[in-house]
């Protein structure tokens, strides 16, 4: 059987209780979903993000509402963005846009030059990061870059956290303070509801005027297992250390066959190998991981951390692969 | 089933300097090579690639011999042969038989060699034909080859019809056996853009758009913003060649050639030629695009920007332009002007013209 190490998903399959739920929810599905139950997801997100529930917009994944915010906001601004990134927002959208800067963030160290960035914030503009970085796993700013980005008037700083849970970052705190900063997160990810592609906006005051009519259309099961998944945070937390472990052991074994590891704060690893066709090999084996070399530097990876034996059948075809060279 | 016809050629002396030491083949040096025991490697190269081709409607018109039917002939596919060759073949042959190729009409040209032979190649097609540079040279400076012969395979079994070009470079092989580095632009060929490799990725969004869109965007931006009575200094490569049409003037590809109010001042110009223009105007600027593959925007490719030409035009006078898909793939930009401190001066970040309103800052190293 094909192991799955490409997309970044969480490796475990939701627990017992959040399958019962998304079962219920299917006994359902010949209605509408019930505005109660949209209602408690939202008090639970709230409770969970320290957040109001006026600062929540729910949606089908959080790429509609990247899509929603550029459409809305870009007319006349400038937008920003780092590259690589591999958040999900069409073409379409960003022709929108009065001017697209891209800041490109170089290996090794793929860090964002923040006084570059501020140098680049004279004119209205939409800031689009995800923090972390994805391919790449780096946190690209800090507390006090985004408190000076947040100043500046002419700003609305949107911040991707889809992998909020792994890196412990979030700006979320600061959401009551700056009117300019939203925040899109994602429980297809940390929670393993990736199937169900729920995604949610944490928004300050400028946004929640724009989103007050913002439809929401979840479907029952989804609704039935989020909510599920936030009564019992326990089970989402153990995974997530369990999958921050793993990450560590592979990353070590890797270090020790001589592949570059670049240090993120995500699911995933990025790494470089010169090994020909590493990607290929990798899948005659079975096995598939993220080859970056077709829109992006080649000889560069990004493997999802997978369930233990996964891992080790990752690790020893590599080694495989490696004694070859 | 409509067949696609598919030129092979091999340059059976290709890479055969790399093994005893030589760098290159290029000229007389081949003999050397054979008196020092060296053995052919392209044949190898290309049954490698071959062996993993499924395709089933494709036709091949191949080079005799050791050039091409020696390697077509271990495999089951439909196969004609072109032309004849002595026992001692040269660059000659091979674009002779190119040339043969071509009227017979032939869809796709897999090549087998170096940056010898994607000169010989460039030689005759240029970007008329697109090509798969199957890479087994000793010198492969030229982004035009695949990155391996696998991936050469899988570029020849799926088809598509989105190219890009890549620059052909070749370096000066008596300077490389002295111990220098001096490349140069020779051309471009068209290759077929390469697809995933791997199924199933989600994320489709470090969105490029495509080449010749990009390339149309980057000189609608610049004929948008051209200054008046400002002396613009355009380097080699397509793209640029693409501003001079919207400007309205015919540029040479590999040239450097000024433009000053949309006419045409200075065609193929040297150091001096440069140095001469700059006395006369007054402003000037420079646009260039960085080489595929390396990123150097400024001494390698185009020698002709001396320290001397790009302290008089300034840093603030230099614009670079390149399509998304090239900048996305490189790591930084790179300057080798051959004076430390004007690289110095010209290192940091730059912005990049990659559209008509999309712009990349990226790291000048």
């Amino acid at each position: 059987m094909t192991i799955n190490l490409q997309k970044n998903e969480n490796p475990y399959l939701p627990s017992e209780s959040i399958q019962k739920a998304a079962i219920k929810g299917l006994e359902k599905v010949n209605r509408y979903s019930e505005l109660k139950d949209l209602v408690e997801l939202k008090d639970l997100l709230g409770k969970y993000n320290n957040m109001s529930i006026d600062r929540i917009v729910l949606s089908h994944g959080s790429d509609l509402l990247l899509r929603e915010i550029i459409n809305i906001f870009s007319k006349d601004r400038k937008i920003i963005m780092v590259c690589p990134s591999f958040f999900p927002v069409t073409q379409y959208a960003l022709n929108q846009s009065r001017r697209l800067t891209k800041i490109q963030i170089s290996p090794p160290d793929f860090k964002l030059d923040s006084s570059l960035l501020l140098n680049e914030l004279n004119e209205p503009t939409l800031l689009i990061l995800d923090n972390p970085n994805n391919p790449t796993g780096k946190i690209l700013i800090d507390t006090v870059t985004a408190e000076k980005i947040l100043k500046n008037k002419n700003v609305l700083f949107v911040v991707d956290e889809a992998y909020y849970e792994f890196s412990g970052q979030t700006f979320a705190s600061m959401i009551e303070k700056y009117p300019n900063l939203a925040i899109t997160r994602t429980m297809d990810k940390a929670f393993s509801l990736a199937g169900f592609r729920l995604g949610y906006l944490l928004m300050g005051d400028y946004f929640k005027e724009h989103f007050f009519d913002f439809p929401i259309y979840l479907s029952t099961p989804t609704l039935f297992a989020a909510i599920e998944a936030l009564k019992n945070p326990e089970y989402m937390i153990a995974n997530v250390a369990k999958i921050l472990n793993e990450k560590i052991r592979i990353e070590e074994e890797l270090l020790k066959i001589g592949i570059k590891v670049f240090q993120g704060e995500t699911n995933f690893i990025l790494i470089k190998t010169n090994i020909p066709d590493f990607g290929k090999k990798l899948n005659d084996e079975g096995l598939n991981i993220c080859n970056l070399s077709d829109e992006w530097i080649d000889g560069y990876y990004r493997i999802s951390v997978g369930l233990y034996e996964e891992n080790n059948k990752l690790l020893s075809i590599i080694k495989k692969i490696g004694n070859y060279v | 089933m409509k067949m696609k016809k598919i030129g092979l050629i091999v340059n059976p002396i290709a890479g055969m300097g790399g093994s005893v030491g030589l760098k290159g083949t290029d000229g007389e040096i081949y003999k050397k090579a054979i008196e020092l025991g060296a053995k052919p490697t392209t044949p190898d190269s290309i049954e490698k690639t071959l062996a993993l081709v499924n395709r089933k409607d494709l036709y091949f018109i191949t080079a005799p011999g050791r050039m091409g039917e020696d390697s077509i002939n271990k495999f089951d596919f439909k196969y004609e042969v072109v032309s004849q060759i002595e026992e001692k073949t040269n660059a000659d042959d091979t674009k002779r038989i190119i040339r043969e190729m071509v009227e017979k009409g032939m869809d796709l040209l897999i090549f087998v060699g170096g940056d010898g032979t994607a000169r010989d190649v460039c030689n005759v097609l240029g970007l008329t034909i697109p090509v798969v540079g199957i890479p087994s040279g000793v010198k492969m400076f030229s982004p035009v080859f695949a990155l391996s012969t696998f991936a050469a395979a899988e570029i020849i079994n799926n088809e598509t019809n989105q190219f890009i070009e890549k620059e052909v470079l070749d370096i000066d092989e008596e300077a490389f056996r002295n111990g220098k580095l001096a490349a140069k632009l020779y051309g471009y060929l068209k290759v077929p853009k390469n697809v995933s490799l791997l199924q199933g990725k989600k994320e489709p969004s470090n969105i490029t758009k495509p080449e010749k869109i990009s390339k149309e965007e980057i000189a609608e931006y610049i004929l948008e913003n051209i200054e008046k009575d400002t002396l613009y200094i355009l380097g080699p490569g397509t793209t640029l060649s693409t501003i001079a049409e919207k400007i309205g003037v015919k540029k040479s590809l590999l040239g450097i050639d000024a433009v000053f109010n949309k006419e045409l001042v200075g065609k193929d110009l040297n150091e001096k030629g440069l140095l001469d223009l700059l006395k006369k105007y007054n402003k000037a600027k420079i646009i260039l695009t960085p080489i595929g593959g390396n990123g150097f925007i400024l001494g390698r490719a185009s020698k002709q920007f001396t320290p001397e030409v790009i302290t008089s035009i300034g840093k603030e006078n230099i614009i670079v332009v390149a399509t998304e898909d090239k900048i996305s793939r490189l790591e930084c930009l790179r300057v080798d002007t051959g004076d430390t401190k004007i690289d110095d001066v010209l290192k940091g970040h730059r912005k990049v013209i990659t559209g008509y309103k999309t712009e990349t800052l990226i790291e000048v190293k």
